[in-house]
């Protein structure tokens, strides 16, 4: 374990040396409960804070309901929730992305870092995983813990 | 390819105006049984700009299809209508209302990406056989002029005698050597010369460019040439040539003395069939040439004054004015103000609120178009239905100018016409001896009306015909299982069983209507744009169908109640009105749900907060207030804390990924943007109703 953190500084070291644009990719690091979850920074539009959330009915608890942000409603996703994990407490810190044409509000904790990762030091899942929503897990460099890659496509609907 | 999407969107808007113009002038030209050569120049040009358009955009069976009707117009042109025959004047009506047909479907293919109907051999011949009739029977003098097919392009005659009296600035413009397709880069130059100057005021030679292939040698050899009326135009098209693409040069000269000028086009186009045609058919057209250019002229000016815009960019544009209305109101009325003695700035803030308002008004008439395309298709289906059934009636359109927003007009086509086909096919009486017998006039009467009222649309259709049996619709409607047997029925309920799915009163199967489908595709085509259908009727006197459309759906009035926290807006058209209740005149019923009689109705009541299954609001139903709504045949009350007041509210769309949990089958339609910034839900007051009943 301790060997692989080790091979994937160096890897990164490597990446950035070389030819960081192509073989890394930024990730915005925010905190759900206990877990760290990174989604690609391209796809983040804005992080807000201190949104009054209109409250929707008959949508499932997950949806807070939405949001106006200049004029566009914004659905809210509690990714607690989604999770589940126990829901949200506050409301306050909001990460809006955007996935292709949808644009998806998501309830976190708190925002940690902005992080460039190598392609290559994200690792797939455990094979008999049960953890919802993720696609990759990669190590932190700074050794303060373990991302997981939140798999954006997977928050659509229908799937 | 965006450019390449561009043109072939103008072909598809030009040829649909065009044959929406040539079917009106059809439909009234029938009804006299004559074209007057106003009409014949008019259709001459339409069929002749389709022709070029479409060959333009290498549609070939169209452009031929177009080619033979322009020559078909161009013999009546030269002999006037009594060339035609009486007994060939419906022949001649109905090729054209088949090529109207022909055409429309056509460029919808093209619309839709699918291939076109090479096919058109039967419809030529059809044509053919009329025009030689025609021809048989005219005087003999124009029948050479018809002879030279290639030559009768209407500018085409036209340039042999003008030139030498009326166009002495000419222009000479030679391409890029090796380019390709000489003829139809003339044919885009003249094209983008009539913008700057008439298309009366200069003509071109060689003429026939736009269908005519073989002319590139000559534009090759001897140069595209465009000759002018005035100076003025001259130096214009001078600048637009400059950039064209693949102009090589130009060159200005004057042409001076009148002989020349004959010789020159039959010896410069070597493609004007024959030599001898070009003559005889350049003195038979110059009196009808005036004619076409006044037509020509009198068609210019509103070209000029109307532009066609894309209907996304109208949208992009109410809905920035509804933010600017909503930001007026959060500026002017915002808190940090109160208690402060600013005149000057309530002054300017009085201002801004006229100006917004206007401007509202303005962005909201922008998409106002009037009914008149859909009603005038209208006339068409009645008279086609007429014809087939060989039941004589007559439509007669009542405010055909009144404006509605043109998402309307696009989706209200449908139910009217659903309703007209029911008109002709169950209403009118079968034979003229049973209207007769019932004291009418043999000729039925269909009567399409819209007005504005300010705040919605009525559409009303109107028939004298047989009216509704109730007996037959009530026995058909238990039949289908609709109506139970031992339940007694209002007249008013069993004409309500005609708008319910899967109800057709007719058991045969025809071509027109009955084909499975009821009037309920009317009632949900209406209710889609958020407006009702109701139908009223007597015996024998015929039926009544009643379209009500609330004006504009972009912006609406709306009361805005609060559930708890949760602020909700009710569309003030379905509020019928609010009231405050004590517990004793609430009925239960045995399932535990309440009624309350409200102006001698009976009406049930809906809980908000029971419904959407909020944490806070009101449950003693003396702290709230009761709001009596009605659509369509839901009449309801529904029960919310308190009334915050009377709104205009901008609609917006939730996003799509919240409709994608259903919420709409819950009546939760639209948000809105409250005057501080914060979001109200607006409520579907049919579907709410659907909702708390099924739960």
């Amino acid at each position: 374990m301790n060997d692989e953190i080790l091979f994937a500084r160096e890897d990164e070291m490597e990446a950035l040396n070389l030819d960081d644009a192509v073989d890394s990719q930024k990730y915005l690091i925010f905190m759900a409960g206990h877990l760290k979850l990174g989604v690609v920074a391209e796809d983040v539009v804005e992080i807000l804070n201190n949104q009054v959330i209109t409250y929707l009915p008959m949508v499932p608890d997950f949806i807070r309901g939405i949001i106006n942000m200049r004029g566009q409603m914004i659905p809210i996703l509690d990714i607690r929730a989604r999770l589940g994990m126990e829901p949200q407490e506050g409301d306050d810190l909001v990460v809006v992305i955007n996935l292709g044409d949808v644009q998806l509000g998501i309830l976190v904790d708190g925002v940690d870092q902005m992080l460039d990762i190598p392609k290559n030091n994200i690792h797939p899942l455990p094979a008999n995983s049960t953890q919802l929503l993720v696609s990759g897990m990669c190590s932190l460099p700074d050794g303060s813990g373990t991302m997981m890659v939140l798999d954006c496509e997977q928050l659509m609907p229908n799937e | 390819m965006g450019s390449g999407n561009e043109i072939l969107d103008m072909y598809i808007y030009e040829t649909g105006t065009l044959l929406e113009q040539l079917e009106t002038i059809v439909l009234e030209a029938e009804k006299v049984d004559t074209f007057s050569q106003e009409n014949v120049n008019e259709i001459f040009r339409i069929m002749h700009t389709i022709k070029g358009s479409s060959a333009m955009m290498e549609f070939d069976t169209l452009a031929t299809v177009a080619h033979r009707i322009e020559d078909m117009f161009f013999i009546i042109r030269e002999g006037t209508m009594s060339v035609v025959s009486e007994d060939d004047r419906p022949a001649l009506f109905d090729v054209v209302f088949q090529s109207i047909d022909f055409f429309r479907g056509e460029v919808e293919k093209v619309e839709s990406g699918e291939p076109l109907d090479s096919n058109i051999d039967s419809f030529m011949a059809n044509i053919n056989t009329l025009i030689a009739k025609i021809k048989g029977e005219g005087p003999p003098e124009p029948v050479p002029a018809a002879a030279a097919p290639a030559a009768p392009a209407a500018p085409a005659p036209a340039p042999a005698p003008a030139a030498g009296g009326g166009f002495p600035h000419a222009l000479r413009v030679n391409f890029e050597e090796g380019c390709g397709m000489e003829s139809l880069r003339a044919f885009m130059l003249v094209t983008a010369v009539k913008d700057v100057c008439g298309e009366g005021d200069f003509t071109f030679d060689p003429p026939n460019v736009e269908n005519d292939p073989s002319t590139t040698e000559s534009i090759i050899d001897n140069g595209f040439h465009l000759m002018f009326r005035n100076e003025a135009d001259r130096a214009g098209a001078i600048a637009t040539i400059k950039t064209v693409g693949s102009v090589q040069g130009y060159q200005p000269y004057e042409i001076a003395p009148v002989e020349e000028k004959p010789a020159a086009p039959s010896a410069a186009s070597p493609a004007a069939a024959a030599p001898a045609a070009a003559p005889a058919a350049a003195p038979s057209a110059a009196p009808a040439a005036p004619a076409a250019q006044q037509v020509q002229q009198t068609q210019q000016h509103p070209k000029e004054t109307l532009i066609s815009v894309n209907l996304s960019k109208l949208d992009q544009l109410s809905a920035v004015v509804g933010e600017i209305v909503i930001t007026e109101s959060m500026v002017t009325s915002s808190p940090d103000l109160k208690g402060l003695a600013l005149d000057a700035f309530s002054k300017s803030a009085r201002q801004l609120r006229k100006l917004t308002d206007e401007l509202q008004d303005v962005s909201m008439s922008l998409r106002m178009v009037p009914v008149s395309s859909v009603f005038q298709k209208m006339t068409r289906i009645v008279r086609d239905m007429t014809k087939k059934l060989n039941r004589p009636a007559k439509l007669t359109l009542i405010g055909e100018n009144t404006e509605v927003d043109k998402t309307i007009v696009d989706s209200i086509g449908d139910p009217i016409m659903h309703m007209i086909r029911n008109s002709m096919d169950h209403g009118i009486e079968e034979t003229q001896e049973e209207r007769i017998a019932a004291g009418k006039d043999p000729v039925g009467e269909i009567v399409l009306s819209a007005r504005d009222t300010g705040s919605e649309v009525i559409i009303e259709i109107i028939d004298d015909g047989r009216g509704v049996n109730d007996e037959a619709v009530l026995s058909k409607a238990i039949r289908q299982g609709i109506a139970s047997p031992d339940a007694d029925y209002s007249h008013r309920e069993i004409l309500s069983f005609l708008l319910a799915p899967g109800f057709s009163t007719n058991t045969e199967v025809t071509e027109f209507s009955g084909r499975g489908v009821g009037m309920d595709v009317v009632k949900r085509g209406v209710e889609e744009l958020g407006g009702t259908v109701s139908i009223s009727s007597e015996l024998g006197r015929g039926m009544t169908t009643t379209i009500r459309i609330p004006l504009t759906m972009a912006i609406m009035d709306g009361m805005e109640v609060a559930v708890g926290d949760s602020i909700f807006t009710i569309p003030i058209n379905n509020i019928q009105a609010t009231m405050k209740v004590s517990a004793g005149d609430v009925i239960h019923d045995s399932n535990s749900g309440e009624i309350i009689k409200c102006q001698g109705n009976f009406v049930p009541i809906v809980r908000a907060r029971d419904l959407y299954q909020l944490q806070d609001g009101c449950s003693n139903i003396e702290d709230g207030v009761l709001i009596w709504l009605e659509a369509g045949d839901h009449s309801y009350c529904l029960f919310v804390d308190e009334l915050l007041g009377q709104q205009q509210v901008v609609v917006k769309q939730l996003p799509a990924y919240v409709n994608s949990f259903n919420v709409k089958r819950y009546g939760i339609n639209g948000c809105t943007l409250r005057s501080d910034g914060s979001i109200s839900i607006i409520l579907d007051v049919a579907s709410l109703y659907t909702a708390a009943r099924g739960m």
